[in-house]
């Protein structure tokens, strides 16, 4: 996969911050609960950032190496792909 | 501890210009017509919001009979609330899609009766399919979530193959292919519908061999007919844990079929705060959590997975809703549902032949 491309919310998809700051995927018929590293990827899935410049964002906020966190997010994009959540 | 509720089902009225038998309002559509007014709707959707929900689907009955439905969406969407329409989408012409659209709609989903016309028309009761598909052409070219329901029973599952590829031709993200429930009129209506053995089992290699070829281009939700599970389904995945359900005139139900269940006394808004009604409410706390299970689910490792099944079904085919759901291989009661899906196999056509 191309480490250059740059993901972005699917059509009708949401980001939803509650009180407690939590935050969560909002999308037709569901919410997905996000643990902070994939809130914060999901937060630079706007279309303008590649998926390195996410990945470099997730390391330096988090305790994670850079080779897992790109083998991680390249999952969950993919994932998140496959049921039109995000556009890449 | 009182969950937090995610998802709030406004039926905002049951009226409809379609007469499909397999809808699941109830049969006595006349006590609901004393709708809630705008202001009660839009303080609704403020109260939900507080109480931590994220989601609000609109539906009925069919919600665009409703004029003010534009103005309960920014309301809605204002609070930061996902918006859902749930529509038939016969009078959803460019004008309304526009209102809705400017009032910050995330996800339309549009439901057909069948995939052919002829076919589509004689079960909605009026000819409206070429509306459905106009409906769906034009939402299609807007940045709005769509989805592309149909209902199957008995006289349109043989289509089910056909509904994926009108869904395919029409550019569909999202098909919702889900087997009738037997609530409601289709309660009333469900030896008429109960499909057979066969056409299930059809059904599930069709959708799985399509799920396979449209991998990443189209999503498909496939709902199970009830009765054919060896588990119930996890109705509202657990009673008072995540849902509610306001019905036109103001009833808050932990299900939408709920008002079913003749001895459970449901609250209205016009009398007590949503919050309240959601708190402390006996009707929303009678089956929350695992504490009222009998057996079988008490002691069974599934009774956080499907919650005892559905509750409303439990009343309607045993006549108690603190049953296990007779849906389940495991409930003393599952004889009635097999008598019901059996007695569905055995009334197949047969067709004239020399």
């Amino acid at each position: 996969m191309n480490a250059e491309r740059r993901p972005r919310l699917g059509k009708g998809i949401k980001l939803h911050h509650n009180r407690d700051g939590g935050v969560m995927l909002l999308v037709p018929e569901g919410a997905l609960v996000l643990n902070p590293s994939a809130a914060v990827a999901l937060e630079l899935a706007d279309g303008k950032h590649t998926l390195t410049e996410i990945v470099d964002a997730i390391v330096e906020r988090f305790d994670v190496s850079a080779d897992g966190a790109r083998d991680d997010f390249e999952a969950l994009f993919d994932r998140l792909a496959q049921r039109g959540f995000i556009l890449q | 501890m009182i969950p937090r509720p995610l998802s709030l089902l406004c039926e905002i009225t049951y009226r409809c210009n379609l007469q499909c038998p397999y809808c699941y309002n109830p049969v006595d559509l006349r006590a609901y017509r004393d709708e809630l007014s705008t202001d009660q709707w839009c303080a609704l959707l403020r109260d939900a919001a507080g109480l931590g929900v994220v989601q609000a689907h609109f539906s009925g009955g069919e919600p665009t009979l409703r004029r003010d439905l534009a103005a309960l969406v920014r309301e809605a969407s204002h609070s930061g609330l996902y918006t859902n329409l749930i529509t038939q989408g016969t009078f959803l012409d460019d004008d309304l899609l526009a209102e809705l659209l400017d009032s910050g709609l995330d996800h339309v989903q549009i439901s057909i009766q069948a995939p052919q016309d002829a076919a589509a028309d004689r079960i909605a009761g009026a000819a409206v399919h070429e509306k459905k598909l106009d409906a769906l052409r034009r939402v299609r070219r807007h940045e709005v979530a769509l989805t592309l329901n149909c209902v199957l029973h008995r006289l349109n599952h043989d289509a089910i193959g056909d509904v994926i590829a009108l869904a395919e031709q029409l550019g569909i993200g999202r098909l919702e292919l889900a087997n009738v429930q037997f609530y409601g009129w289709a309660y009333r209506n469900r030896a008429a519908l109960m499909p057979t053995r066969a056409q299930v089992r059809h059904g599930e290699e069709v959708v799985a061999a399509a799920r396979e070829r449209l991998k990443g281009v189209m999503e498909i939700v496939y709902v199970l007919p009830d009765y054919f599970g060896e588990f119930p389904k996890p109705c509202m995945n657990g009673w008072g844990h995540q849902f509610m359900t306001v019905t036109p005139n103001g009833y808050v139900l932990p299900c939408p079929a709920a008002s079913a269940i003749r001895d459970l006394r449901f609250e209205n808004v016009r009398d007590r705060p949503l919050a309240e009604i959601w708190r402390d409410s006996e009707s929303f706390n009678r089956y929350r959590g695992t504490g009222w299970m009998p057996e079988p689910c008490r002691s069974c490792e599934r009774r956080e997975l499907d919650w005892g099944g559905c509750r409303c079904q439990a009343f309607l085919l045993a006549g108690d809703a603190g049953l296990t759901d007779p849906a389940c291989s495991l409930s003393p009661h599952h004889p009635i549902v097999v008598a019901l899906r059996e007695a569905a196999q055995e009334t197949e056509l047969v067709a004239r032949r020399a």
